[in-house]
């Protein structure tokens, strides 16, 4: 059913986005189409750094460009609901250099 | 549901565009196309810092330079209205089909479903099943997008 | 096409993916398509203590285009194959 690795699976399910600009958005995955755009509904930044955890920004329903896209994750909620971001430390994703 | 579909919804809405360079324009979106190409009413354009401002009463952006858009929330339920309204319509886009095909090689396998399947895929997204509970759900998104980072 | 039928191939290996952005994913290649996008399962992320962002994710599509490497299963290599299969490319077959 499912060959190649489109995005159908994904559909309505939570998934987390790395950007080529090193954000993470994680939303609920409405639409997508061949260039990978994608539609995000419900989505939100989560924000990385060293000095305190991760900080999470709403957004909103957001149209991501294909070409700005690293990774599309599925999002394990279980593994998600056990994460202490509170103590997650870390720097933010790099940049994609083409 | 397809972007540019939930896009062509947004006509008339409030939206913010982030551009690949950092900065970002506010405005109404009047119209758009298959290459995402936008023009867009009563501009707000900010430097990538946010430090400095411009108003211009109308822009154009390419679509290539946008690195993502943030639309009202209520949008999403206008795509569903429309789609339902003509759901024999086949999604535009997808669907590529046909082509040369290989004979033999390396991987001789039959693609899986490769071709064809991002077809019923497409289909399967117009269709509906969607679970957002309740239409009135959502709140506060009239005033649309005027948000900024930082 | 040449590579596109050859990471077919592959699809239930063990492979490691580098990105452009210097994250590696390692996990099981569940399959690929015309633009080397690439889907993974049972992933984790390399070096998880310095890229910790990936924790709650098991399954990813990776675009084709941010792709640094992908490294292989030696066993996966059939270097003869390749030969052909390059031979008959440039022949433009």
């Amino acid at each position: 059913m499912s060959g190649g690795p489109g995005l159908e699976s994904l559909v309505d399910q939570t998934i987390s986005v790395i950007t080529n600009d090193g954000r993470n958005i994680v939303g609920v995955l409405k639409g997508f189409d061949q260039a990978t755009n994608i539609i995000l509904d419900e989505s939100h930044e989560r924000v990385y750094s060293t000095k305190e955890g991760v900080q999470q920004l709403v957004l909103g329903l957001y149209i991501i460009r294909g070409d700005n896209i690293s990774v599309v994750g599925e999002l394990d909620e279980d593994l998600d609901a056990h994460l202490d971001l509170s103590k997650l430390r870390a720097h933010p994703l790099k940049p994609v250099i083409h | 549901m397809l972007p540019l579909s939930l896009l062509k919804s947004a006509q008339g809405h409030p939206m913010l565009v982030e551009l690949k360079n950092g900065e970002t324009y506010n405005g109404h979106l009047v119209n758009c196309d298959t290459w995402m190409n936008i023009h867009l009413r009563e501009v707000i354009c900010t430097s990538k810092d946010g430090d400095r401002f411009w108003r211009m009463p109308e822009c154009y952006i390419r679509g290539n330079t946008i690195k993502y858009l943030r639309v009202p929330d209520e949008v999403i339920d206008k795509v569903q209205e429309e789609t339902k309204s003509r759901s024999d319509r086949k999604p535009p886009g997808v669907g590529r089909g046909r082509g040369r095909g290989r004979e033999d090689g390396p991987g001789g396998r039959q693609p899986k479903g490769i071709g064809r399947g991002l077809d019923d895929g497409g289909a399967k997204g117009m269709g509906g099943g969607r679970g957002r509970g309740g239409s009135g759900g959502k709140a506060g998104g009239s005033r649309g997008a005027g948000r900024g980072r930082g | 096409m040449l590579f596109f039928s050859y990471f077919k191939d592959l699809v239930g290996r063990e492979v490691t993916v580098e990105l452009k952005n210097d994250l590696a994913i390692r996990g099981t290649l569940h399959s690929v398509d015309q633009y080397l996008n690439i889907k993974l399962e049972n992933t984790r992320v390399v070096d998880q203590d310095k890229y910790p962002h990936m924790l709650s994710v098991r399954n990813c599509f990776i675009r084709g285009s941010v792709v640094r490497y992908v490294q292989l299963p030696p066993e996966g290599v059939d270097i003869e194959l390749l030969h052909d299969a390059t031979r008959r490319e440039a022949r433009g077959g």
